[in-house]
């Protein structure tokens, strides 16, 4: 059924089971002309991953409000976008600073139900994220897939206090429903959140989406980043993007759910559970888009390390963040003198954990070693789903977890090579404790 | 002592600098500057980032660079530099500048003292650079601030820049963040006035045991509620974190106190001395500099009735090198 609402503005609207849509509310095609290029042409510039965040923000055409609350120093990326916006002649894009964080997740919710056909994203970190906790949730089951939560790796609000990078933040909040996308260096913290909003707003998905990087370690390591031409990135996201079908201003159903017995709670909730799962068959077909498109890696459930022709290394590694470099750095020395195959894995979708590539990845490996970066009380956040990911295997590799980096403690060199060395025990069919922790190349 | 071939170092395999400072002293600039400096070259690589804590400014710092023409994977901290930079005296207080450096590494200082006397005082083997950068910052950029005179010492020191591609990049980089002209001028006379004040020379002055790279000895026990024990000023001697040449003074002769006790509630560190009064609520009597202060600031600033200074210091390791 299709009226024209009378008003200041006539709207043609229509009704549908998830609430009314106004079709013409906001002429995406103005929007779209009012985008100023950040960049005309590729260009290779110097950032750190703060600045890389912001920057894939500011070239999306369909990001015209950024909300944000300064968490310094993990971000500054409310900083970076309004610094360059302030900069823009007649630009029509706008940034809002709030009040705290809850209240950039309200906004972002109201936001992005008011228009689902545009993207808004912030950024936060540790104590930042906690605090939008009550929206996250929300958000997560709303179907508000054209948010975006930029998080900064951070240790949670904890005792003591530490402001480096520990994921233990976004691992706080794997169950808030956002697809978490785990990068590492500024290129893929570039390319990560140019390809994200592809996934969450996709219509069989619609789930929010939660790129994140170390704390320090990337947000604030400069080198350098391959920026894209404006018109290239919105040629791909347009490829990828199709109106949302679903309500396109709040009408009560949409930002925030109505209170519900527990019988249609479930039924949403598993319905939630379908739609982030479908990522698993899209992830990759953006991300080989993409590197079709750009020339370089997409969207991908892992980086891949020293695997051979036929996966059957002695000693896999399981990690994640910009410590798997300094692994790559010292795997083949190490293999060579251990005698040993070392391949790894650097988990990039963190949710929905990508179980079955990990297992095809990990089957034919004899040890696996999970390095974890946050506290859990058992034997890792990482460690478990890798665990359930190998469960049904009929001969499952032997699973070693170890704990390092927390609190974003450096993991050098040494420290890698005696993680190595302790999982190589595994090898030999020695006795390991449930998990051991190492820094500075001893266990602690 | 044959010092390293930084070049050779560069193209072989990634060239690492560490450095030393203070927040606020201009090293991360140094660094950044440096990082850009490179990258101008399309085949080279670079990664630098800063380390730092929650600590306000005066704490110190640490901050560090790979370059190389192969891609750079390790992403850890750098414990073997073959460069290491002293961006202020101050910090060697609490850290061993020259700890780990590869035999033969070379050691940029912002100092005014000779490379023979920095050489004998820290007790360096190497290829020793002096730049008196405080001073050149004071003169030219009304701050004593050395980050454009080591910019400049350190890629003298590594080589394969003319003294106009140096000051292009700073400038460049410079504009790039809007920085108003007269500031770009007053950087390019600062950038143009380092290259006649760097003093290099080569030394072998490190006694076995020095600067050996410490072992990790695990944590030792920490009992339930050991923050305390931990509190950041106490394990990191924060009463050594003021910048070099400065201490905080509280002077009030007159008993201007008001009692609004703005320093007490912002001083991070609680060194604020104070005793109850019946009219004002407290009376500030003094500051206890001995311990935690970082020379931060914070008391200087809110204090309404300006009791709060900070004055030159003197230095002595002048006389430690005497004796």
């Amino acid at each position: 059924m299709s009226k024209t609402v009378s008003g200041p503005i006539p709207l043609e609207h229509r009704t549908t089971d998830s609430g009314e849509i106004y079709p013409g509310a906001i002429d995406l095609e103005r929007v779209r002309e009012a985008h100023i290029p950040v960049y005309e042409q590729r260009e290779q510039i110097t950032a750190d991953g703060n600045t890389a965040a912001a920057i894939a923000t500011l070239q999306m055409w369909r990001c015209i409000l950024y909300a944000g609350f300064p968490i310094t120093p993990s971000t500054k990326w409310i900083e970076t976008v309004a610094s360059h916006i302030a900069g823009i002649k007649g630009g029509k894009k706008r940034v809002k600073l709030m009040e705290a964080e809850h209240a950039v997740a309200d906004y972002m919710a109201g936001a992005a139900a008011a228009c689902r056909d545009l993207i808004f994203p912030t950024a936060t970190s540790s104590v930042g994220l906690d605090h939008m906790t009550e929206t996250t949730r929300s958000l997560g089951a709303s179907g508000l897939g054209n948010t975006m939560i930029i998080n900064v790796y951070r240790a949670t609000a904890n005792y003591p206090l530490c402001i480096e990078g520990d994921p233990s933040d976004t691992l706080a909040h794997r169950d808030d429903g956002f697809i978490q996308l785990a990068c590492r260096g500024k290129q893929q913290i570039y390319d990560t959140i140019l390809q994200a909003p592809c996934l969450g707003m996709n219509p069989d998905i619609m789930t929010p989406t939660m790129p994140g990087f170390y704390g320090l370690k990337d947000s604030h390591r400069n080198a350098r980043l391959t920026v894209e031409p404006d018109r290239e990135i919105h040629e791909f996201q347009d490829a990828w993007i199709p109106p949302c079908p679903l309500p396109g201003l709040i009408n009560g159903d949409t930002a925030f759910g109505n209170c519900v017995t527990s019988r249609w709670f479930q039924g949403f909730k598993v319905e939630q559970k379908r739609r982030i799962e479908r990522v698993f068959e899209l992830l990759p077909k953006i991300g080989a888009d993409f590197e079709r498109r750009f020339g370089r890696f997409g969207l991908a459930f892992f980086d891949s390390a020293g695997w051979p022709d036929d996966g059957a290394a002695d000693l896999a590694v399981v990690s994640m963040g910009p410590d798997f470099g300094t692994f790559e750095s010292v795997r083949e020395a190490y293999g060579a003198r251990a005698g040993v195959r070392v391949a790894g894995i650097a988990v990039r979708l963190l949710t929905p954990f990508p179980r079955a590539a990990v297992r095809r990845r990990l089957e034919k490996a004899k040890v696996v070693l999970v390095v974890n970066q946050a506290h859990h009380s058992g034997r890792g956040h990482l460690t478990l789903d890798v665990a359930d990911a190998l469960a049904d295997l009929t001969k499952p590799p032997r699973l070693v977890s170890a704990f390092a980096g927390l609190g974003g403690a450096d993991v050098s060199e040494g420290t890698w090579e005696r993680m190595l060395e302790h999982a190589r025990g595994a090898l030999d069919g020695g006795t390991l404790p449930p998990w051991a922790a190492f820094h500075e190349g001893v266990e602690l | 002592m044959k010092p390293l071939n930084l070049q050779q170092i560069l193209t072989d395999s990634v060239l690492e600098i560490r450095g030393d400072g203070k927040a606020g002293g201009g090293l991360v600039l140094a660094f950044q500057s440096l990082g850009n400096l490179y990258l101008r070259d399309p085949q080279i690589h670079v990664q630098e980032w800063p380390f730092f804590s929650s600590a306000r400014r005066g704490a110190n710092i640490r901050s560090f660079l790979r370059i190389s023409r192969r891609p750079i994977q390790a992403a850890c901290e750098v414990t073997r530099p073959s460069v290491t930079v002293l961006m202020d005296e101050g910090a060697t207080r609490s850290a061993d500048f020259a700890q780990g450096v590869l035999p033969g590494g070379t050691f940029v200082l912002n100092t005014r003292h000779s490379p023979e006397e920095c050489a004998q005082h820290y007790r360096l083997s190497g290829r020793v650079l002096t730049v008196p950068g405080d001073d050149i910052g004071t003169k030219h950029l009304k701050a004593p601030i050395g980050n454009v005179s080591v910019y400049v010492t350190v890629a003298r020191a590594i080589g394969g820049f003319g003294i106009e591609e140096l000051v292009d990049a700073f400038l460049q980089m410079l504009k790039k963040r809007h920085v108003p002209q007269a500031v770009v001028d007053r950087n390019r006379a600062a950038l143009l006035a380092t290259g006649e004040s760097i003093c290099e020379g080569v030394f072998d002055e490190t006694k076995p045991g020095d600067h050996a790279e410490a072992e990790f000895g695990g944590y030792g026990p920490l009992p339930v509620g050991a923050q305390t024990a931990l509190r950041l000023s106490q394990s990191n001697r924060t009463a050594d974190y003021a910048p070099s040449g400065f201490r905080l003074r509280f002077e009030d002769p007159d008993v201007k106190c008001n009692g609004c006790a703005a320093c007490i509630t912002n001083c991070p560190e609680g060194i604020i001395r104070w005793v109850p009064d019946p009219e004002r609520g407290v009376l500030v009597t003094g500051v206890d500099v001995s311990t935690f202060c970082k020379l931060c600031g914070e008391c200087i600033a809110v204090c309404p009735e300006n009791l709060f200074k900070q004055l030159p210091f003197e230095e002595r390791w002048e006389e430690v090198v005497a004796s």
